[in-house]
């Protein structure tokens, strides 16, 4: 039961657990690998400067798995974070839950922090992407990760994200002001919900019995919800894992044992010194999706595999818009299964296979909030609606 | 993919995998492969990329320092140094 990788003396008063994705001036940051044990930033990420300034005390960081890939941290160097019954849990979400801290923030690159809020009993607001600054991030995948929030309840998590979204000249992503305040915005009536139906049937009967709770809950307060052909949006997991991969071989390609981090003992020559620090260092999910990655950027399989992926990206969007023409949100289960245990992350690259329920709001930035097995993903800036719709879930499930 | 693809992969990025990686990894693509030719039932030769998910276009601000560093707090994550330099094996006989 690893959840906090250090601590800090905690207070009275609102309080928060950053993932180990995030960097921190006072705390070392590990990003869950041995590359960066022991590593110490000399800044704090934007997101901890604003949060602490709005009166949030730090109390620690929490245990991810490496760079955040993995299906709920199994992939940490430092063990993965587990409950008393064995059951695979997002540590920062843990922690909140356990009343340990008012809110997680998170890096939401491959669905990991919605997945560990939603099954952990607590909520997680994936904002717009490019309303909160990704400065002082250790990137993954630049052109899709954002910064969430997980909190307990749905106003806790936006009382933090009116905290952090905001633009910063820091970040060559961060849209401006205007923009980034509308995430924040209070709860507007929403009133037509679709259901991902094809990604809904493919998850087990545990987690298709979340998605019928939900819709009764909704249709209870005066919500239509309705089925709708997501054909196009089933193909985002295989184009975001195209992307994402492609993006963190490059970003990973800067641990090279010479500046910081790792370095093996094991070397003579300079390659040597690169090649074992770096196998040494990297657990084998990461060096799976950097070796991915790479493939999908050859010159044999860049048109066909990579450039096919951003196309793919437009297809989706596109289809996206067009849903939200007669609807507010998409409704889908967060996962494939309520319970991750270790012999369930036996197929160590299962976190690819989980990419069919998050990749479709990873892969063109738009809203999500995840919470009670399921996800709403909404309009770009429209988290308001998002609000409105989980305010009922929360309301219904107590 | 080939062993031999697999050992030019190996070598542009740095890595060294062991034999049970290296059969887990070919494994692994030969199931993404086939995953793959899904995304070809899907016509986008009229479709334009998406590089931006927002209509983010090149960030330009003045040429100045922001925040500036010292060498040694540079240098206080470095596994190796010598005399303020970043200590590498010799690169040249």
């Amino acid at each position: 039961m690893k959840y906090l990788l250090t601590e800090q003396a905690s207070t009275a008063g609102k309080s928060v657990v950053f993932d180990d994705m995030i960097l921190t001036k006072d705390l070392p940051t590990t990003a869950g690998s041995k590359m960066l044990e022991g590593y110490m930033s000399l800044f704090d990420a934007e997101v901890v400067t604003r949060l602490n300034a709005a009166g949030y005390t730090t109390v620690g960081k929490a245990n991810v798995g490496e760079m955040c890939v993995d299906v709920l941290g199994e992939s940490s160097a430092f063990g993965a974070s587990t409950d008393e019954n064995g059951k695979l849990v997002g540590a920062s979400a843990a922690l909140v839950a356990k009343g340990d801290a008012t809110v997680a923030i998170g890096l939401d690159a491959g669905g990991t922090p919605r997945r560990a809020a939603a099954l952990g009993g607590c909520v997680c607001v994936k904002p717009t992407y490019g309303t909160v600054s990704r400065f002082g991030t250790v990137s993954i995948a630049c052109s899709g990760e954002t910064v969430t929030v997980t909190a307990k309840t749905v106003a806790d998590a936006r009382e933090a994200l009116a905290a952090i979204a905001g633009h910063d000249e820091k970040d060559g992503t961060s849209l401006a002001e205007e923009k980034c305040a509308l995430v924040a915005q209070a709860p507007v009536k929403a009133s037509r919900v679709a259901i991902a139906k094809s990604i809904t049937e493919s998850a087990d009967a545990e987690m298709r019995a979340k998605v019928a709770s939900v819709r009764a809950a909704l249709e209870k307060n005066g919500i239509t919800v309705e089925e709708i052909d997501d054909t196009l949006l089933q193909k985002a997991g295989t184009a975001w894992g195209i992307l994402m991969s492609a993006e963190l071989c490059n970003n990973v390609s800067r641990y090279d044992g010479v500046k910081y981090g790792y370095r093996t003992k094991n070397y003579k020559t300079i390659d040597e010194l690169y090649t074992n620090s770096r196998t040494e260092a990297f657990g084998k999910l990461l060096k799976t999706v950097i070796l991915y990655g790479s493939e999908t950027l050859s010159t044999e399989n860049y048109m066909k595999v990579y450039d096919k992926a951003l196309r793919m990206r437009r297809v989706i969007a596109e289809r996206f818009a067009e849903i939200f023409e007669s609807f507010d949100a998409v409704l889908m289960p967060v996962a494939s299964r309520t319970v991750f245990c270790p012999k369930c992350v036996a197929k160590y690259t299962l976190a690819y296979d989980e990419q069919l329920y998050t990749a479709p709001a990873s892969i063109t930035g738009l809203p999500a909030v995840a919470l009670d097995g399921v996800q709403l993903v909404g309009k770009a800036f429209e988290e308001n609606k998002l609000y409105y719709l989980a305010e009922i879930v929360e309301k219904e499930a107590k | 993919m080939d062993r031999e693809v697999l050992r030019r992969l190996e070598k542009l990025n740095q890595l060294a995998l062991t034999e049970e990686e290296k059969n887990d990894f070919l494994a692994f693509y030969a199931a993404k492969e086939s995953e793959l030719a899904s995304l070809d039932a899907v016509d986008t030769e009229n479709v334009e990329r998406m590089v931006h998910v927002m209509p983010i276009y090149t960030v330009v601000r003045e040429d100045v320092v922001i925040k500036k560093f010292e060498r040694e707090d540079l240098q206080k994550g470095a596994p190796e140094t010598t005399d303020g330099y970043w200590q590498v094996p010799r690169l040249v006989e």
